[in-house]
Order: C-alpha cells, then structure tokens, then sequence
C-alpha cells in the first residue's frame, strides 16, 4: 500500500515541476468558471425558471458539475503512449500491479488538481457566486459518497479507452470521441432533465450519467431521500462491472504485449 | 541461477501484399508469416557469472532478455531464474533482477534523480540503511554526487547512463540484464560503467547478463560468452577458449613499394593465405599461429621485398566473432545450394 502512496507523491511532485503551467491550470480554470456562471446568468435574464429549475439551482448544479467533471478523466492517455512506446515492458518489470500503480498515479495527479484547481474555483464560487450548499449532514455524505463513486467510474472508463490502444491504430480518435460523450451524456454541460425524452432514456441506460449527473442532482437536491439512494444503487453497478471489465481488457492486454511483444 | 532448456520464442506477423489490393485483402483473408526469433537454445547461467551476450542486430538477444525478464511469454521451452518462471511470476520475479535497456529510461523524466530513486526505494522495499549505504557507495564509484540533484531531462546521455545504472542495482538484485548499457557514449564514460558492473559483481556476487556491440565491454566486464545469431546458439563457452579456439589466425598487413611484383615466397607456400587487399599498395597475409611463427613471415618478406611499413592484426574478439558470423552465412547458403540441387 505504502508503495502505492509514494507513487502517488511522485506524481504530485512531477505536476509541480513546471510552475509556470501549474498556475497555468489554476488560471484556465477560474476562467472556465466565471464564463459558465455569466452565460447562465443571461440564459435567465429573461425568465425564473427552465423546466422548473430556477437560476440558483442552475447555478448550482453548473458549478458542481464542472467542478466534479475535473476528476472524472483518469490516466488513459498516458497508458495508451506507454502502449504505444514499448514504456509498457518497463513497467512490466516491477515489483507493481500496472492497474493500481496507474490509478495512483492517477490520485497524484487527482490530489494535485484539487488544490491547483478545485479549492481557488470552490472558493470564488462560495464568495462570489449565488450556489446553495445543501444543509442536512445526509445530503453532504450522500452527496461524498456518490462523487467518489462517480470519479471512480470515469476513471475505470478512462482506464478502458486507454486500454483500447492496443487494438486500434489511432487512439486520438477514440479519446476525442470519449471526450464528447462524456461531457455530453454525463450531464456535465446541461442537467440531463433538459434532455428530450428520447434522449433521456437512452442516457440512463449509459455509465456515463453516473460520473456527473448523479452525485451533482444530489449536491443541487434534483434527486433527494430514496432516489438518492436509487442512484447510489446505479452507482454501485456502474463501478463493479466496469471494474470488471478494466480487469478483464487488461489480462487480454498483457497477453497480447507477452505473446505477440505488443 | 539461470536455467534456460530448448526456449522457443515465434512471432506471427501478417503478412501483406503490396499495393491497395494487398490491403484490401488482407482485410478478409489474413495470411500469416510466422517468424522464429529465437529456435531453441539451452544454457545455464551460475550465481555469480558475467556472461556477455552477443550476436548481429536482430539475432534474438533482446527477445531472450524479454523472455528472462518475463516481458515475453516463449512459445515452448523452459526458463527459470532463481528457482521462479519469470512470465507466471512477474512480479515475484521482478524484486530478484535489475535492467538497464540502452534505449529506453526507467527514471521519471520531470523529478530530480534522488527522487527517481526514493521512489524505488519503496518500490522495492528496501530497508532505509540499506538504501542509504547503497546509494553513498553508488554516489561514490559513479561520481554521482553533482547529478542527484537535477531533472532526468536535463541530463547529457553519459549521466544518465550512470544515473540508470545505479537505479538497476539499487535493490541489490541477484541477477542484473544489461542491454547495450554503453550505446552512444565516449570511451570515459564506458570505462566507469564497465568499472561499476565489475565491482558490483564483485562485491555482491550479482550475476551479470549483457548484450553490447563493443567487445571492449566484453573483454573487460565478461569471463564468459554466449554468441547468438539467427535464433541459434553459435558459441558458449569461456573468453579465453574462445580466443584460442578461434584466434589462432593471425593477420600481417604489409606495405610494398611495388604490388604488382608480388608473389608469394616459396617457404611460405601452402602455409600462408593471401587476402584480397583493395588497397594499391597492401597485401595482407594469413596463417595459422600455431604452424607458422610471425617472426619467421616476417623475416622472409623482408628478405625478398621493399616493406615500407607493416601491422600485425591483433586475435581480437570481434573480428572472431566476425569471422563466425561469416561462416554461418555461407554455411547457410551452401545448405541453400545443396537444397536447390
């Protein structure tokens, strides 16, 4: 376990090896935050309410999305150019499972842009903008609970794509495509409530609205009391089988890299 | 230690015919080329051993490492190290060997080198003072001291060799593979490296695997020699052995003043092989050093020509290896021929 967390402190202090970019990212993402709350405030200028969804709800649930969207990517990319470059035989060599050190490298990176990203924009949106924090104890807890859960999918989703280098020649592709679909379906751009009918069935049959949307209709109070807890069911799936999968995908992976050397 | 019995090692590549057609094919009927890097070798590597591993580019070195490693399953075969199958055991594996691949990094490229090797530390688990004595020893015998401090990516290819070096036997491992450690660095860096490696199996027993293109590493680092080529094993023995089983030949090349006039000396004849020389003013003469002494096809060149100037050919490894690699190709050929026929 120890091995792991000190993996993880590698990646915190390679993040930090450009200070430049560091604040870079700080920068870009209070910026993102403040051009997401001003349209939506012009969305309302001329109405209360959207779907009976008023601004501060919005508001809220734009923000929180945006904030929880920042940790539902992963490593797959770096997994993919360690594929891709042959880096894999060297990891392969190590005293290691590669899926646990890939996620701890993951948390570095994931600790990291909490405090680079996610306390500055947690900050300015709690002084300065109109959200409302949920106030029984329940809603917090379910609401921490069901983001865990969430960053866990997307980053065992993340995982998968990157995993899918192996077969596919180019891996841009998929991730631009994986990109889209998860801002989309996740509910990160827009509540999923909006979406048409159609549109919503179909999203609730995908992993994808258990990254964002779940835990974020929790934090907002568009879901509370026993669908709350449906949704942590959902949730839970979700997390097992994908889990699965990555396991799966992967001892097909390594297969492939020790029989046909990749 | 290391055990390797009848290893087989095969790829299947596809096998395309050129042009859109070929592609278009080979979209629905996929023909495959089998390509046997490695056919069947058998050795036995001793704790303690520092054997260098050699052969032409493509003779199947790198896949054996692979396979040792545990990197690459093999087709068939049997390969332990250290009592464990490398490819069931990997991760067990992994704690009892150390790498260095010339071409590829196992630093983290952003982070100073100490950090890089903090990191193995816990990887590896190695008790504090342990790493502690290591890394003093280390800092020492491969002048450290001014690197540990700076980025991997700002390192000249040199230090990072060293820096590479030190991180593969850091954990103290029993075995250590070394694939082409000196590539692409100056003759002082190569001397510290070769240095470390022998004090290191020295000092710890490590048994040492490597595969270079530069005899002098062999010559200085090895006291054995495996030679590879084709997937087959041509050679395996002791460096000595080698030298006199195959360097008996010596080569004398000689200066004249007048080629044309050449002609061999008559107490020469049918002991003593001409060489074709491009050069207009050389010939270059061959015998076996056991038969004829060089004083003696010296003194009697001397006798009958002008020499303006003359070089006697070391019994260097290289050029034996060369030499085997040579026959090998015509022994293929002849085999082709007779095929043919």
């Amino acid at each position: 376990m120890r091995k792991y967390w000190q993996i993880a402190k590698g990646r915190m202090q390679e993040n930090t090896a450009y200070s430049a970019w560091y604040w870079a990212g700080t920068a870009s993402a209070v910026m993102r935050l403040l051009i997401i709350y001003f349209f939506w405030q012009a969305v309302y200028a001329n109405q209360t309410t959207i779907q009976n969804i008023n601004l501060e709800t919005m508001l809220t649930y734009i923000v929180i999305a945006m904030l929880l969207q920042g940790f539902v990517g992963g490593v797959g990319n770096e997994l993919a150019e360690n594929i891709k470059d042959g880096q894999v035989a060297i990891e392969l060599m190590r005293p290691y499972d590669m899926i646990f050190k890939m996620f701890a490298v993951d948390i570095g990176g994931k600790i990291m842009y909490l405090i680079q990203g996610t306390i500055p924009m947690l900050l300015i949106a709690y002084f300065f903008m109109d959200i409302s924090f949920p106030k029984s104890p329940e809603t917090i807890l379910l609401f921490g609970v069901s983001a865990l859960a969430g960053i866990w999918i997307g980053t065992f989703f993340d995982f998968l794509v990157g995993v899918l280098a192996f077969w596919t020649v180019n891996v841009w592709g998929v991730r631009v495509l994986k990109e889209s679909l998860i801002t989309f379906f996740s509910g990160a751009l827009v509540p999923i409530t909006l979406f048409p009918d159609w549109l919503r069935t179909i999203t609730e049959f995908l992993p994808f609205q258990a990254m964002v949307y779940l835990p974020v209709s929790i934090f907002s109070g568009l879901i509370s009391g026993t669908e709350a807890y449906m949704a942590l069911g959902v949730q839970l799936f979700w997390l097992v089988s994908l889990y699965v999968l990555v396991r799966f995908i992967w001892s097909q992976a390594i297969k492939q890299i020790t029989i046909f050397g990749g | 230690m290391i055990t390797v019995e009848n290893l087989k090692k095969e790829y299947k590549l596809v096998k395309r015919d050129p042009g859109l057609k070929g592609a278009m094919k080979s979209l629905f009927n996929r023909k495959y080329e089998t390509k046997h890097a490695v056919k069947g070798i058998d050795f036995t590597i001793e704790q303690g051993e520092t054997v260098g591993y050699i052969g032409s580019n493509g003779a199947g070195k790198s896949t054996t490492i692979k396979m040792l490693t545990g990197i690459l399953t093999p087709t068939s075969g049997k390969v332990t190290v250290n009592g464990l199958v490398p490819y069931e055991n990997r991760q067990k594996n992994a704690v009892n060997i150390g790498a260095v691949f010339g071409q590829r990094t196992q630093l983290f490229w952003d982070i100073p080198v100490r950090e890089s090797y903090n990191l193995l530390k816990h990887i590896y688990e190695i008790p504090e003072q342990e790493y502690q004595e290591t890394i003093e020893m280390f800092t020492e015998v491969l002048n450290l001291e001014s690197l540990l401090g700076i980025p991997v990516r700002q390192l000249s290819l040199g230090q990072k060799m060293r820096c590479e070096l030190a991180a593969a036997f850091l954990h103290r491992p029993k075995v250590v593979y070394l694939d082409e450690p000196t590539i692409g660095l100056d003759i002082a860096v190569k001397v510290k490296i070769r240095k470390f490696i022998k004090e290191m199996n020295q000092r710890w027993g490590t048994t040492v695997l490597l595969t270079t293109h530069d005899m002098q590493d062999i010559e200085e680092i090895c006291d054995r020699i495996i030679i590879i080529d084709g997937g087959t094993i041509l050679y395996d023995g002791g460096l000595d052995e080698i030298k006199k089983q195959f360097g008996q030949k010596r080569v004398i090349h000689f200066e004249l003043a007048d080629k044309e006039k050449f002609e061999l000396p008559s107490a020469l004849n049918g002991q003593v092989e001409v060489l074709p020389n491009e050069e207009e003013t050389k010939i270059s003469l061959s015998f076996d050093h056991e038969a004829v002494k060089s004083s003696f096809v010296i003194s009697e060149m001397m006798s009958m020509y002008e020499i303006g100037d003359l070089n006697i050919a070391d019994p260097k490894i290289e050029t034996i290896v060369e030499d085997l690699y040579n026959k090998q190709e015509q022994g293929e050929e002849h085999e082709k021929v007779l095929a043919n026929s």
